[in-house]
């Protein structure tokens, strides 16, 4: 069980660094797959963060961008993610500051500045299949509206992308103290929004 | 019950969905959901939340990623064909210093016997001595002017994307 453990993490540390390799020489072979493997989470945890799939979509492309040209910052000593992710959240905090004069995305805390969340939903088989999940992913991003940035954030970071506390704070430059409060008192606003919802 | 033990019941009940309890903890909050039933149906809730937030796919766009991948692909080879000129400049701006370095007193006595020889005043024979000096670096530049005139033009429409 050690052995499987140590040598996991032995590939993902020698992954790391291959991915490293690849962003400091602007690989574009290495770039293709990156955007192959982390397209849909990149994408969802960048909807959670705006909210808006337009906003999502001009952040997507980005974001790539911005990896392109400053990839030979990317060290390979924390995963790939990580650092993709921290990337998005800082060119959506830039976006909002153009937007609004000011503004950083930890004051985005007040209820009443938080919107809708417009999943695209996911294509599914069976017309019923597609129907529940629609009217699922309906109910879930209007409970999510009622969220802030910053909480809708962590929870996308903790529960689909099953983050650790300690990732968590290194790509929302948080300490981890603040994360967890963060976490817990989204948790408590998303249950209170989904049952105010439901009903 | 005190509402502090409620209290407590929550903040385990929200702790344990981002860390671990202590074992005493687990037990107290288990212990607890069993007895009171507003605890347990938030419990449950939480649970709900956190399972809902799971089952919530997104569909990224293929043009999207396609647009993205060939956006990324034309920045990179521009970055690419930016940093080459600088390589070559400084390759032969070494080349050229040791040049000039190693032929440099060989070069005025060679140039001074020819103009005695020929009869050519100190002033021009100088003057063509440090012409000869310069020849490397102006082949250099030209060179190099060409090679960027080349580069700008298919990638001006590449730059500005998509």
């Amino acid at each position: 069980m050690l052995t499987v453990t140590y040598s996991f993490a032995d590939s993902m540390e020698r992954e790391a660094r291959e991915v490293a390799r690849g962003l400091r020489n602007r690989d574009p072979e290495v770039l293709d797959r990156l955007i192959e493997q982390f397209q849909y989470r990149l994408f969802r945890y960048l909807i959670y963060l705006a909210g808006s799939r337009e906003t999502a979509e001009d952040l997507f492309q980005e974001t790539w961008m911005r990896v392109l040209e400053k990839g030979h910052l990317y060290n390979g000593k924390s995963r790939f993610e990580t650092w993709l992710f921290a990337i998005a959240r800082n060119l959506f905090i830039d976006l909002v500051r153009q937007r609004k004069a000011s503004v950083s995305l930890d004051e985005l805390v007040d209820p009443e500045k938080a919107g809708t969340v417009d999943i695209p939903a996911s294509e599914t088989t069976l017309p019923t299949e597609r129907l529940f999940r629609e009217e699922e992913n309906r109910l879930v991003a209007t409970a999510l509206g009622c969220l802030p940035a910053v909480y809708r954030e962590v929870l996308v970071l903790r529960f689909q992308e099953d983050l650790a506390l300690d990732e968590i704070a290194a790509i929302v430059a948080a300490p981890l103290s603040t994360v967890k409060s963060r976490l817990y008192r989204s948790l408590e606003l998303l249950r209170e929004a989904l049952e105010e919802t439901k009903s | 019950m005190s509402e502090n033990t409620h209290e407590r019941a929550e903040q385990l009940i929200l702790q344990s969905q981002a860390e671990n309890l202590t074992t005493a903890d687990l037990k107290w909050l288990e212990a607890h959901l069993a007895s009171c039933p507003a605890c347990a149906r938030r419990a449950a809730a939480t649970d709900h939340a956190i399972r809902s937030i799971r089952s919530v796919s997104v569909r990224v766009n293929p043009a999207l990623v396609e647009m993205t991948r060939l956006r990324v692909r034309r920045r990179a080879l521009e970055l690419g064909r930016r940093r080459l000129p600088g390589i070559w400049l400084w390759i032969a701006s070494a080349v050229s210093w040791a040049w000039i370095a190693a032929s440099v007193s060989c070069l005025w006595r060679f140039f001074g016997w020819m103009a005695h020889r020929v009869g050519i005043p100190s002033p021009f024979w100088q003057m063509g001595f440090a012409l000869w000096w310069a020849v490397p670096a102006l082949v250099l530049a030209a060179v190099l002017s060409m090679q960027s005139l080349q580069d700008e033009s298919p990638i001006a429409g590449i730059t500005n994307g998509s």
